[in-house]
């Protein structure tokens, strides 16, 4: 097992970035469900595949985590999860402009994760001069215990991940929930070069 | 061949629908996969409103999906575990499974011409096989789930998942400081019911307490199979009074009973406990203790009878 | 004309940004601050002419700053430097005082742009 530890430079590069995407994304965001997101630091970190679920940290009350993969040029790829807290789901069809009885819960959830995924993933790619794909959405567990033992049952083929999480909060909805992009650490190399290249032209 | 045609060729070729709509949702283009399923000819789909043309669509939700599309300039999914299918098509395994129209995933690409959105482009993949799969899965693990938990002769719980569901009441009665009461019965003398009657004749009568106590019940209290002819009752927010009152009428219905078997009637009568959650207990495992003792009691007084201990460990 | 400048962002990346972008002319008198914290300390025991601000930073952030500037009286010109480019944060950083918004990441011709437009250059 291999220590990826991003150097000072790479982590406040990387930071950086997610800080400009996570702003037009938000931006976008914004406009589209038409009420204000409120914007955090996003916190950047190692994980283990043992540690995962901890710093997951779905609480008693989770209610939902929706799973969708991401892939671009140059080996960027990775995985992001949704994680939603019950309080969260109430409005969640006011806040997307559908009719309650349009759509289930899980549409709902599933229907914004992609908008949150994507968006953010749309303007991080544009920055790095990459573009992304995206795999279909996935409700991977409706509630908490279903959640850990969807993640404690895997045996995982990797060791550590790079994990990136975003929390956004829509003011007028009291809605929040968690975007965690964790990164392979096949992958992690790849990002690196990346960072590396913007780096070397400052 | 020009890459062009190639592309053309393919596209008409795949297992998979494309469907190209203007942003006023008109069809642009098709492909041979959505012209053959839905059995329209293409000049009644070209330059037609994708609504005039699959009026099964829902409207609203569509134009609000395409707006996302539009508007954040971002691909969007369907899955078919969450709308079986948007289109009404045949599928190709109508013989061998009992789904009506195609299962879907529907993808929404937008369709950028120099990084302005011209087109959105549905994609449509029929998943038929793996909804039919998926199903069959859901029923089966849902069947094991349920034999999991009950109890093969009597078909109320068995006795790991009643514990499992005491452990969770019992909590939950010390967390919120709620009652909780517990009822343990016993039937009298079944050695010698089996004895005289056979096994059969004993089975029917543990179907019989069975199916009568569950009428007697709340929809809240957990009724299982304790052991070979012991049954136990979880009574949440019940306080001594109330348990005794079930325990009563549990008491006199058995007694009242009356079972036909090989044109001769069985009678029978239980022995019946009562203990309520105790500040001591720590354990759900001292409430099942305590129940135990008062039924010991009840049996050595006499059978057809009920016993309690109160909060204060007296019997009743 | 010189002019001093303070610059204040938690981002390395995103402070170098901004001094890439600056005219030579006004890239001679320029000092650092990595939170809004720091930004206050300094501008309390020094004068600046330019604060070119982030929002979204730790400790104390960009709208923190500005509330400080206000309370302090500071004559100072602020630009906002942000990621987060909702309409109503742009007009929340305005009306507490700030002369403009600009969008990350800043660009050099706008910045010049802004610096013009308030007489700097």
């Amino acid at each position: 097992m291999s220590n990826f530890n991003l150097t000072e430079d790479q982590q406040d590069c990387l930071q950086e970035l997610i800080n400009v995407a996570m702003g037009q994304a938000s931006d976008q965001l914004a406009r589209y469900l038409d009420t204000f997101v409120y914007l955090k630091v996003p916190s950047i970190e190692q994980v283990s595949s043992q540690s995962l679920i901890g710093t997951l940290n779905p609480s008693d009350t989770t209610v939902a985590v929706v799973s969708q993969g991401f892939f671009g040029y140059e080996g960027i790829r990775g995985e992001a999860l949704l994680i939603y807290q019950p309080k969260d789901s109430d409005k969640l069809a006011d806040l997307l402009g559908y009719e309650p009885d349009e759509l289930s819960v899980e549409e709902q959830i599933i229907d914004l994760s992609s908008i949150l995924t994507t968006t953010f993933l749309n303007v991080f790619a544009s920055q790095i001069e990459n573009q992304m794909s995206y795999s279909a959405p996935r409700l991977l567990a409706s509630h908490k215990g279903a959640i850990s033992e969807h993640i404690e049952q895997q045996s995982y083929n990797w060791d550590l991940a790079l994990k990136v999480k975003i929390t956004y909060q829509v003011t007028d909805y009291s809605f929040n929930c968690d975007m965690v992009l964790l990164i392979p650490e096949s992958a992690i190399v790849n990002i690196t070069d990346v960072l590396d290249r913007i780096l070397a032209s400052f | 061949m020009s890459l062009e045609s190639y592309c053309a060729n393919i596209v008409d070729r795949i297992n998979t629908g494309v469907l190209i709509l203007d942003l006023d949702y008109n069809i642009v283009m098709w492909n041979r996969f959505l012209q053959v399923h839905s059995n329209k000819s293409t000049e009644n789909v070209i330059d037609k409103s994708v609504f005039d043309v699959f009026p099964e669509l829902p409207r609203r939700w569509f134009e609000r999906k395409l707006s996302s599309v539009i508007e954040l300039n971002t691909q969007s999914f369907c899955s078919w575990e969450q709308r079986h299918h948007l289109f009404e098509l045949p599928h190709t395994r109508p013989i061998t499974t009992d789904s009506v129209y195609m299962a879907q995933n529907c993808t929404f690409l937008p369709v950028l011409d120099d990084s302005k959105i011209t087109n959105i482009c549905l994609l449509i993949e029929d998943v038929t096989d793996v909804y039919h799969y998926q199903t069959k899965l859901n029923t089966v693990l849902e069947q094991l789930a349920l034999s999991n938990r009950i109890d093969g002769l009597t078909q109320i719980f068995n006795r790991k998942h009643w514990e499992e569901c005491l452990a969770k009441e019992f909590s939950r009665a010390r967390r919120y400081d709620h009652g909780l009461a517990l009822i343990m019965f016993d039937l009298d003398c079944f050695k010698l019911l089996n004895d005289t009657f056979g096994h059969q004749g004993g089975d029917k009568v543990l179907i019989k307490v069975a199916s009568l106590v569950q009428t007697l019940l709340r929809a809240c209290d957990i009724f299982g199979r304790y052991g070979g002819e012991e049954f136990a009752i979880i009574l949440p927010e019940t306080d001594l009074t109330g348990a005794l009152d079930v325990a009563e009428r549990v008491r006199r219905s058995i007694a009242e009973m009356i079972v036909e078997f090989q044109d001769e009637i069985i009678h029978a009568s239980v022995s019946v406990g009562v203990a309520v959650i105790n500040p001591a207990d720590t354990r759900y495992e001292d409430l099942i203790s305590n129940t135990d003792i008062a039924l010991y009691k009840a049996k050595n007084a006499g059978r057809n009878k009920v016993f309690a201990i109160n909060e204060l460990d007296e019997f009743v | 004309m010189s002019s001093s400048i303070l610059i204040c962002d938690d981002s390395n990346l995103a402070r170098k940004q901004v001094l890439r972008s600056l005219p030579d002319i006004l890239s001679a008198d320029v000092q650092l601050a990595t939170n809004g914290q720091e930004a206050l300390e300094l501008l309390t025991s020094q004068n600046f002419d330019i604060l070119f601000l982030d929002l979204t930073m730790p400790i104390l952030d960009g709208l923190g700053v500005l509330q400080g500037i206000k309370e302090n009286n500071t004559n100072i010109a602020v630009f906002v430097i942000s990621a987060d480019i909702q309409p109503e944060m742009q007009s929340k950083v305005l009306s507490l005082g700030a002369k403009a918004f600009l969008k990350k990441p800043v660009k050099k011709e706008v910045l010049i742009e802004q610096l013009q437009q308030h007489g700097f250059l």
